[in-house]
């Protein structure tokens, strides 16, 4: 049938359609999807139409709109949630306060912290700048709706290589999304006063035609100032605060929910949002403020699928419904569409649930600030939401119809053994001063200085472990951050993220494990015990089975390594259809943890801190060079890719814990991407001092697997010279490799002098990378 | 007067954004601080949010993004203040209390003519601006800063002359210019009234460039304040280092606990308001 004789327009003076799905057939359903923009399938698009003819009405383009929303993969997880329910959703933790918009967990008897993690990587691929700021708008709003001040941001990135040349059509060059994408985050997080404080830039062609931007942000509330997303019952109003509605921010959710076709970029464009960090700053005092005074029943923020998702999950999460007027909603121009006010993920915008009385009040607080607010409608005891418009009602819809969207348990298989990579070992020069210089060099190990720079780390104040780590204008990189929310209180906050897409790719189980591990390790280091992990789960399509594979196992090795090693995991995002006609990413598990630190005094950096103190492994090593960074770069195939063993991870963090505790640990380093190696020649950087080891007692191996295999759980410390005995009857199976050197060099023997590398040539490599490649 | 009644006004509107650690380092020293919003200064306001500047012993413009800064620096702020409440804040100054501006706070003082004004008066129109960072990036960095000032300052009289001091800067437009036919007169007049107080220098105590020099300033000047010493701007952040274990490099076996090098800047200007008021 013709589309006009399904979607007609109703008689009333502005644009609304009922759209006669009755009577159209399945292909017409699909042609109604289409060109809706919905994103529905036949079996989805069947249901609807049953809600309906039950009802014996045809539906509003609105509503159609609104299920489109909440049924999109991005909002309902229906490809996702049967995995993350048997490995993630059931994990127990006893400190954990709420689940909402942010995880809650606590912090102390007084005090907890809120943490999430999110992809922002479709917006971030079409509109770099953009699509990152209003990305770190987005994860901010997360947080402040728990009742949460935000304390830090946290942006893992992932781009193709800056120096790739061939782009493929439809795609931005990688060089122009790192500028773009790092602007965004700079203007935003910088202009709202939240300092960013890790992340990581990772570097893969894979990411050449997706990129991904994971945004994180941690926040810290008084834990009776703790609030849900919810409503508390009739008597309740909803206010609508922040920025107006417009057009931006269309279609997020759906399109989010796709695979990007690479088609000219003017149809997706409008499905990015604009972001206004000088509406978000103060929209952070004034909720923060109406909370304080308790004027406020519950607060949520209007992120994927807008009012469409917000009113309805903020009203059901009390038990409650929802009657909206949408003239009240303030607009950016004249002549949106009821759907797409409803729809709109316009930014700034926050949904406040009010008790009617404190309306005055709460309106004083926004006016100071210059925030436009209305009352948009009123709790119903029912549990549906009705919409009027101009005097007549355009929608009704149940919630529990809404909001259980569909679940589907999708095919589901490991790559055939042929797909499998065989096994091809990497030729290295002889050199090996060449290798480590040449590996201090690549992208994914030197120094991120040009990005980092370039966002405020410091604002607040309260930043006392940064990413940047040593000598002032001599640093190396850190392992963790350490934050210290309270002025009267040493107890700290350690951020890290730890995920290796390497590793996931030719072996998701081990790659998930990996990267709780390395949470861990990034913790410890600093000199705390990881709490809570947040993941951000950026994979391909997962109606694909081998997508979906690798998603599932990479879950399960997160769940059981979370599991193993206690941590909470109070909330999480998942990001499908990360791929192009060029394929998928590598499957990115991106974990972000946070650890608590008993006693920031005893905080412990990677740099080398005296000539003469001597140096310690901690962990084994062992033959595990599949998916390393050496393989990368030197043409190595297969392998095995490290595993992890939760007990010697316990036990070597309870070592680091306890050695640091006794003040015995002057720095200390995890083993990582590039090895012992590139672990050692980091602590050189930030202490501008030099090493002289002899790996013998790391046994009968291979001298480069000793060097470059990046093995989990393993730590290198720096103990105080005059405090050898001590530690060694603490760490009896630390392994004694040699002694901070005042001459800069890092000199390495394994029987023989094999390494000899001067600091300052190290620096250089490390240095200069990104400097060069971004010019 | 006891420091507990010292009451601080740190004035904001949308996008400052430093004002919770300025507030913390008041509170540290027992101060009573409080944060104002600029439309309760001006009434424009429900009644009972209102508050008069002359409550006030010392007032801070802190540093942050004040209304996005999308046209120069602090200009937007500065205009709001000269249409509202230019009167009261000459008075405020002409009083000899203390009025700090950090970051973009110091480029409100600069827009707003208090700063550098040698001659002692809100002039119409700025004399200097603090340009575009020569690097056109934002920089976030450590710097060293050598105290320059003679003893006019009442900010930095606990802080020998000569002195060097880490404030961390984060800024994009910090970079000090004059115009280019009074800039010679300017730096004389300057050194000659002694409000020149903090330059940036190396590791070593050497006046350098970049990155030492973050922003590419003139005459490698990081703080000025007026000629009666009462007014002090600058771009490093000093609140940011009230305690040792603010500064960067603090796992370096330093004391943890220990007085971070920006807290004189506030005792400094506290010891000078216990004392006259």
């Amino acid at each position: 049938m013709d589309m006009n004789d399904l979607i007609k327009k109703r008689g009333v003076p502005y644009p609304l359609c009922e759209v006669d799905i009755f009577s159209a057939s399945d292909h017409d359903l699909l042609n109604i999807s289409a060109s809706m923009g919905l994103n529905l399938s036949l079996n989805e698009l069947y249901e609807v139409r049953d809600y309906f003819k039950a009802r014996d009405r045809l539906p509003t383009d609105i509503e159609l709109q609104s299920i489109a929303q909440a049924w999109s993969e991005h909002c309902c997880y229906k490809s996702s949630k049967v995995f993350l329910r048997e490995h993630i959703f059931s994990i127990q933790h006893p400190d954990v306060l709420a689940k909402g918009d942010a995880g809650v967990m606590i912090f102390d008897e007084e005090y907890a912290y809120a943490l999430r993690l999110e992809s922002h990587n479709h917006p971030s691929s079409i509109e770099p700048y953009g699509g990152a700021a209003t990305g770190i708008g987005g994860i901010i709003r997360d947080v402040l709706a728990m009742g949460a001040q935000p304390i830090a941001l946290v942006d893992p990135l992932f781009f193709g290589p800056p120096s790739t040349k061939e782009i493929p059509p439809g795609t931005k060059s990688p060089k122009y999304l790192i500028q773009g994408v790092v602007s965004g985050i700079r203007d935003y997080g910088n202009r709202i006063g939240v300092p960013t404080v890790a992340g990581g830039v990772f570097f893969d062609p894979s990411y050449t035609s997706n990129c991904l931007v994971n945004v994180g942000c941690i926040g810290f509330l008084r834990r009776d100032k703790l609030l849900k997303n919810a409503v508390r019952g009739v008597g309740d109003v909803l206010i609508l605060a922040g920025g107006y509605t417009g057009r931006d921010g269309i279609h997020g959710v759906t399109l989010a929910s796709a695979e990007l076709d690479g088609s000219p970029e003017e149809d997706s464009h409008g499905s990015v949002q604009l972001g206004n960090p000088i509406m978000k700053e103060p929209l952070i005092h004034a909720c923060l403020e109406i909370n304080e005074r308790g004027l406020v029943s519950g607060i949520k923020d209007l992120g994927g699928g807008g009012l469409s998702c917000v009113v309805g999950e903020i009203s059901l999460a009390g038990g409650c419904g929802a009657e909206v007027e949408l003239d009240h909603v303030l607009l950016k121009e004249k002549g949106l569409a009821p759907w797409e006010i409803w729809v709109s993920e316009s930014q700034e915008r926050m949904m406040l649930a009010t008790p009617e009385e404190n309306i005055d009040e709460v309106m004083e607080i926004f006016d100071l600030w210059d925030i436009p607010a209305t009352v948009i409608g009123r709790v119903i005891k029912e549990q549906k939401v009705y919409i009027t418009y101009q005097e007549e009602i355009i929608y009704e819809l149940d919630l529990d119809f809404l909001t259980t969207g569909p679940e589907y348990c999708r095919p589901c298989a490991p790559p055939s053994p042929s797909a499998m990579e065989k096994f091809i070992s990497p030729t290295l020069p002889d050199d090996l001063n060449a290798v480590i210089l040449s590996t201090l060099a690549d992208p994914n190990i030197a120094s991120k200085d040009w990005v980092m720079l370039q966002y405020d780390r410091e604002v607040r104040a309260s930043t006392i472990v940064g990413p940047r780590q040593g000598r002032v204008g001599l640093h190396g990189p850190g392992d963790g951050v350490v934050i210290k929310p309270l002025t009267d209180s040493n107890r700290g906050l350690a951020i890290a993220v730890g995920v290796n897409p390497w590793f996931t790719s030719l072996d998701p189980y081990n790659g998930g494990r990996s990267a709780v591990d390395e949470v861990c390790r990034n913790i410890a280091s600093v000199g705390g015990r990881a709490h809570a992990l947040t993941d951000c789960m950026n994979f391909g399509n997962p109606e694909k089975p081998e997508r979906l594979y690798e998603f599932s196992e990479a879950v399960r090795g997160i769940g059981e390594m979370a599991r193993a090693m206690n941590l909470a995991v109070p909330s999480g995002n998942v990001s499908f259809y990360n791929e192009t006609a060029q394929g998928a990413i590598l499957p990115t598990p991106t974990c972000l943890g946070v650890g608590i630190v008993e006693d920031v005094r005893k905080c412990v950096t990677t740099d080398l801190k005296r000539a003469q103190n001597p140096i310690y492994i901690i962990g084994e090593t062992k033959e595990e060079m599949g998916a390393s960074l050496l393989y990368r770069r030197y043409g190595g195939k297969g392998g095995r890719v490290p595993e992890v063993d939760p007990v010697a991870l316990s036990q070597n963090v309870d070592v680091v814990l306890k050695a640091g505790q006794a003040d015995l640990l002057k720095s200390c380093h995890d083993c990582s991407d590039g090895g012992l190696a590139i672990t050692l020649a980091e602590m050189c950087l930030g202490g501008d001092l030099g090493l002289r080891l002899d790996l013998s007692d790391m046994g009968e191996f291979n001298f480069k697997t000793k060097l470059f295999s990046e093995s989990n759980s393993r730590f290198v410390v720096e103990v105080d010279a005059a405090r050898r005995s001590e530690f060694e009857n603490l760490a009896p199976d630390a392994i004694y490799l040699g002694m901070v050197d005042q001459d800069k060099r890092m000199v390495i023997h394994d029987g023989t002098e094999k390494i000899s590398v001067k600091v300052p040539a190290m620096r250089r490599a490390w240095n200069d990378t990104m400097w060069r490649l971004m010019k | 007067m006891n420091s507990t009644d010292v009451r601080i006004g740190i004035i904001r509107i949308e996008g400052t954004n430093c004002e919770q650690e300025i507030f913390d380092t008041f509170r540290a020293l027992d101060t009573n601080p409080e944060m104002v919003h600029l439309k309760q200064l001006i009434g424009n306001c429900s009644p009972s949010m209102g508050r008069d500047l002359d409550d006030y012993h010392m007032i801070v413009f802190p540093g942050g993004s004040s209304a996005g800064d999308y046209v120069r620096a602090g200009a937007i702020f500065a205009a709001r203040i000269r249409n509202k409440l230019g009167p009261e804040i000459q008075n405020f100054i002409a009083s000899g209390k203390p009025v700090l501006g950090i970051g973009n706070g110091f480029q409100v003082l600069l827009e707003l003519g208090v700063l550098p004004s040698p001659d002692d008066a809100m002039i119409d129109k700025p004399q200097a601006a603090l340009h575009t960072n020569e690097s056109a990036r934002f920089e976030c960095r450590p710097t060293y800063l050598k105290h320059e000032n003679h003893g006019k300052c009442l900010f930095t009289s606990q802080l020998p002359r000569g002195e060097m001091v880490l404030f961390p800067c984060a800024h994009a437009e910090g970079n000090l210019k004059f115009h280019i036919e009074e800039e010679e007169e300017m730096l004389r007049l300057l050194e000659e009234n002694d409000q020149i107080v903090f330059r940036y220098v190396d590791p070593d105590g050497n006046y350098a460039g970049y990155p030492w020099n973050p922003n590419g300033s003139i005459d490698n000047i990081a703080g000025i304040c007026n000629s009666e010493g009462n007014v002090l701007g600058l771009m490093p952040h000093p609140e940011r280092v009230i305690f040792r274990y603010q500064h960067p490099d603090w796992t370096r076996d330093q004391d943890f606990n220990a007085p971070g090098d920006g807290r004189v800047i506030f005792t400094s200007a506290l010891e000078h308001i216990v004392k006259h008021y």
